[in-house]
């Protein structure tokens, strides 16, 4: 069995989030109410992070995350870390802006209504509160030996959802003027993790799927809630994301780093969620200075693995082989299958496997229960262990 | 020789005639969708959303508002008269006639207000009667004057909506 850092071969990890117990998500709403301090509600969180960390661990993950327990959602928890950042909900960006008719639009799309919807809005200049998710890490690492993988929202996506015209521009001009802040918060929190012994950062880029896929579209997407404004040309959209993660991650060792691009998970119903083959993609992929693609490939709306043809063992793989939001378990066949078809284009020890996304990228909207999503992972266990056996 | 662009009762009549046909040719636009949003401020007061405008809807003092703007059947009495004013400008200016002023006054009565208000049972709180004048000064005679208002009130979108039944879908959805 060949070893990679310790771990095994095809090590089993997770992308990030977990379904929220019932009484964190109490305890998550009566703090967005303000009727419990940060303190109170991250008490809370801890007895969920370790129930989070038992189902990874019985089901024989090999690295782990906390499941994003203490965050509401997979970017906008930086508004408790951040000053100069607000949890606007569209009724109050709506007051603002002058394009009102492209975040109607969204919420017709959502069927939902603008009270209900937030986004971290940039309204002042932003200064470090607390760290985005070292005591997050530290936390964990208290509780369990196996690696830790931890996420963090990417830098574009931080600077095309947080930047609001009407409301921003006032602290930033623009999203590059932005997006440098950004950067420099987001490399420190990196090079805090590694100092602290993180052995995985994963940096969420979902919007890049929305940047290929809506391709032209200027106005706000709902992408995974990002609403996401964009200038409209991909091209300019993927070398801005590229340059800005590469200035995050330059010259930063000692720590693997990871990029998770998905085309959303935040529903079940799949058409409104983006589909396409990363072929468009694969480029700009390439040119981002990150060991490992987290990516989604379990479903068909993922296309193919030959998009990688060209790109062979190029990096490392976070092979998405089950889908977090079916009720089916998929088999060890299934899987197994994946990951043979991998091997056409990534070395064994490049090939990592996780789920397509998180189970809850959403804290209130969950794509499944807890056992279900154990379960899911444990058949990744079950495949790999299979796959290891193989190699002897 | 330059184009110089017609301008009757301040309509530029052959880009207007070029925009209808622009729209006349999407497929679908027969059925003008439109949305609107209403978001609770706080009382009776509510700010409704139309593409990128705004407007507030309140109730008058005596109603328990704080009387900021129109409450709901007022717009519609408005939006009513505006209907029928928009509609007699085109027309009118289609037919190459200047209009030299006019004015739409409305007068309303419901059926039964106090059935909105808890007060009552029987009859409804809707309009029972709506009596609408245009008051126009235009170089036309008389007969062309009435043919025109005539055609305006038969083909306003407004007109018809009241006039007619409209299939309302009210649907409820509660948010955790």
């Amino acid at each position: 069995m060949s070893e990679n850092g310790g771990l095994p071969l095809y090590p089993v990890t997770v992308v990030g989030s977990w379904p929220r117990p019932a009484y964190l998500l109490d305890a998550l709403r009566k703090r967005q109410a303000g009727r419990l301090s940060f303190e109170e509600f991250n008490a809370v969180a801890d007895r969920a992070v370790l129930e989070a960390l038992r189902y990874q661990e019985e089901a024989g993950v090999d690295i782990v995350s906390d499941g994003e327990q203490r965050r509401d959602n997979f970017d906008s928890f930086v508004v408790e870390k951040l000053e100069g950042v607000e949890l606007m909900s569209l009724a109050e960006i709506m007051d603002h802006v002058e394009d009102k008719a492209s975040f109607d639009k969204i919420l017709r799309s959502l069927d939902a209504p603008a009270f209900a919807i937030h986004n971290p809005t940039v309204t002042g200049k932003l200064r470090m509160r607390m760290p985005l998710a070292l005591d997050e890490y530290r936390f964990l690492r208290k509780h369990t030996h196996k690696p830790i993988k931890v996420p963090l929202p990417g830098p574009y996506l931080l600077a095309r959802s947080m930047w609001v015209k009407g409301v921003s521009d006032s602290a930033y001009p623009t999203q590059e003027d932005l997006a440098l802040d950004l950067v420099e918060i987001l490399r420190n929190e990196l090079i805090a993790l590694r100092d602290a012994g993180a052995e995985f950062v994963q940096f969420d880029e979902p919007v890049l799927t929305d940047v290929v896929f809506n391709a032209g579209v200027k106005e706000r997407t709902f992408m995974c809630a990002s609403m996401a404004a964009s200038s409209g040309d991909p091209t300019k959209e993927l070398i801005f994301a590229t340059r800005l993660l590469n200035s995050v991650v330059e010259g930063v060792d000692g720590v693997k780093t990871g990029v998770h691009v998905c085309r959303g998970n935040w529903s079940r119903k799949d058409e409104v969620l983006l589909k396409g083959s990363y072929e468009p993609l694969v480029p700009t992929l390439m040119g981002m200075q990150i060991d490992q693609l987290v990516l989604e490939c379990a479903t068909p709306r993922a296309g193919e693995l030959a998009v990688f043809e060209h790109y062979p063992r190029a990096k490392e793989i976070g092979l998405g082989v089950v889908n977090p939001r079916s009720d089916e378990i998929e088999t060890t066949g299934h899987i197994i299958g994946k990951v043979n078809e991998a091997l056409r284009y990534f070395a064994p020890e490049q090939i990592y496997l996780n789920p397509d996304c998180g189970f809850g990228t959403f804290a209130e909207r969950p794509m499944n229960p807890a056992e279900v999503a154990g379960q899911k992972l444990r058949a990744i266990v079950k495949a790999a262990e299979q796959l290891r056996a193989t190699v002897h | 020789m330059e184009n110089q662009k017609t301008l009757i009762n301040g309509l530029d009549i052959a880009a207007t005639r070029a925009a209808i046909a622009t729209v006349a040719a999407q497929p679908g636009a027969a059925h003008a969708p439109k949305a609107s949003r209403i978001r609770w401020l706080s009382g009776l007061k509510f700010k409704a959303f139309v593409r990128n405008h705004s407007f507030l809807v309140d109730e008058p003092a005596h109603l328990a508002g704080e009387d900021e703007s129109p409450n709901s059947m007022e717009y519609l009495l408005g939006a009513y008269g505006a209907c029928l004013a928009t509609g007699f400008v085109l027309n009118a200016s289609q037919q190459g006639i200047t209009i030299r002023n006019m004015e739409v006054s409305l007068e309303s009565s419901q059926n039964n207000v106090f059935t909105f208000l808890g007060l009552e049972s029987e009859g409804h709180p809707g309009f029972e009667e709506i009596r609408a004048k245009l008051y126009v000064q235009a170089d036309a005679d008389e007969d062309t004057i009435r043919e025109i208002w005539d055609k305006t009130v038969n083909t306003s979108p407004v007109h018809n909506s009241l006039a007619r039944n409209v299939s309302i879908k009210p649907e409820l959805d509660i948010i955790p």
